[in-house]
């Protein structure tokens, strides 16, 4: 009866008990969650769903984790029709999904932390951490705080306090080690082989992926249970890209949708682009880069799911385009202005790549496309320094306001 | 007994060199390979190291300073 079967191998299939356990024994493949569809099948129904919470947990049917705990109001964000930025880009039906207001760190990453954190508490683990100084250490160091659990966040040594507070202010132990990213990286690995803890992106990292097909999920739902033709998506580690695409297989699978599968568009900041480059080159194996743009929150130069994200962008008839630093600041300029909408570079760089892909005659106008917006303008406000309007100085006098701000007499 | 997965890439000028047997015999670690594909541009394999801490963490020193890109199985899991 359980919904969830097994854990696989997504390199040779083979399968494991669903423990926290993220890499194959035999050919070290990552390991992903395998569902038991027809049982799902006859649990779900569109009618059953709307009347779940209003929060990601309404697609619990379709989750790894059995009684959710942790972040209880994460996810069931707004699908806006950008109508003004649809007509300047001749779009005539376009959405935005706007994970810029997730609860409570407002950022996707309050998604796969929900579901990571509730799985570890089912697990028994009583210690949460990751490796992270941005997004995903808000939402582990948050969550962690609600549910209270010990929280430990891993950063290099270098990094200047501000940008790290978001995180600070929620009590974690927070270790600075030595040495580059790569060297925390492979130190965050060591501890968690070896410590009991639940590191959210190492050893629970299948069950935490998860989380972000229910992005896939809620558009579906919030488009009157359609799915979209095309989408566009930021790809740092490929994680979010590849289960935006798993999702909406699901829905089809469990019967809740029954079109087409949408064209799964790519964005990447040019400063650090190994997934764009694979597929440009036709490789199916990543070559790792020295990350170096101002899009700091998808800078992964050596990405896990890269490989899996280069196949998606095949198989759904993709494809996977770059911004540069400055294309990303007009991106997200371009959706402030038009949209009233604040978000961060990796939005930035996934409205500069929907730019291209439709000048680039990629999208039809009246295709239904979704742009996801992951993160939160208010978090990267340094970017935009020297970018924006200047003010306007006046006195306190009508006669200098009319001069100077109106331009009449 | 430490063991930890890694994944090498070589560059194109360290392909043609005995990298890993170097490596065995100047530290008492054990390699065991999993996966390998090694083109004429790039090489990497995958494979786990066997050893005490130490002598696992010198190897990965002197992998690194051989001009390897050495990196743990799960790929870069570091966000900024
Ligand atoms: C705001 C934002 N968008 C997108 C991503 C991309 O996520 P992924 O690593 O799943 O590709 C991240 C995190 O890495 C992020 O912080
Ligand atoms: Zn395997």
């Amino acid at each position: 009866m359980a919904k969830v079967r097994a854990l696989k191998c997504k390199e040779c299939g083979a399968e494991y008990k669903v423990e926290p356990l993220h890499v194959c024994e035999f050919c070290f493949g990552p390991l992903e969650i395998v569902y038991d569809y027809e049982e799902i099948k006859k649990n779900i129904s569109r009618e059953k769903i709307e009347k779940g919470p209003k929060s990601l947990w309404r697609y619990v049917d379709l989750l790894p984790v059995e009684n959710p705990t942790v972040g209880l109001s994460a996810g069931f964000t707004p699908l806006t029709k950008a109508e003004n930025l649809g007509k300047l880009l001749g779009l005539n039906n376009l959405y935005i999904k706007d994970d810029s207001v997730n609860h409570p760190t407002l950022s996707f990453k309050d998604r796969v932390v929900a579901v990571a954190l509730s799985k570890a508490k089912e697990f028994g683990f009583d210690t949460a951490a990751c490796a992270s100084t941005g997004n995903l250490a808000n939402s582990v160091a948050a969550h962690a705080a609600s549910a209270s659990m010990k929280c430990y966040v891993f950063i290099p040594s270098n990094l200047e306090t501000n940008k790290i507070i978001g995180s600070l202010v929620f009590n974690p132990t927070v270790v600075a080690v030595d040495g580059n990213y790569d060297d925390v990286n492979r130190l965050s690995s060591e501890i968690a082989n070896e410590f009991g803890w639940a590191f959210v992106n190492i050893n629970v990292r299948p069950f935490y992926s998860e989380g972000s097909k229910t992005l896939a999920y809620e558009v579906a739902e919030q488009l009157g249970w359609r799915i979209p033709d095309v989408v566009v998506a930021p790809l740092a580690s490929g994680s979010l890209y590849t289960k935006i695409w798993k999702g909406f297989n699901e829905l089809r699978e469990v019967g809740l949708v029954d079109r087409n599968l949408p064209r799964m568009l790519g964005a990447q900041a040019e400063g650090c682009s190994p997934i764009y480059q694979a597929f440009k080159e036709g490789r199916d194996f990543i070559k790792p880069v020295k990350p170096n743009t101002i899009a700091k929150s998808i800078a992964i130069g050596n990405p896990a799911d890269g490989p899996y994200a280069v196949k998606v962008a095949k198989e759904s008839r993709g494809d996977i385009q770059i911004a540069t630093d400055e294309e990303v600041i007009e991106g997200i300029k371009l959706l402030a202005k038009t949209e009233g909408i604040f978000t961060e570079t990796a939005g930035g760089t996934t409205i500069a790549v929907l730019k291209k892909f439709v000048e680039a005659g990629l999208i039809g106008k009246d295709e239904v496309v979704v742009a996801y917006i992951t993160g939160n303008g208010y978090k990267t406000m340094e970017v935009l320094e020297g970018k924006l309007n200047k003010l306007i100085h006046i006195k306190p006098s009508l006669i200098e306001f009319k001069q100077k701000v109106t331009g009449k007499k | 007994m430490n063991a930890m997965k890694l994944k090498l890439i070589y560059p194109q000028e360290k392909i043609k060199e005995p990298i890993l047997s170097k490596l065995c015999k100047s530290f008492e670690v054990d390699i065991n390979i999993r996966k390998a594909n090694v083109q004429e541009k790039v090489g990497w394999l995958e494979l786990e190291l066997t050893g005490k801490e130490e002598e696992i963490e010198k190897a990965i020193q002197w992998l690194s300073q051989q001009g390897i890109d050495v990196s743990p199985i799960e790929g870069q899991v570091f966000v900024e």
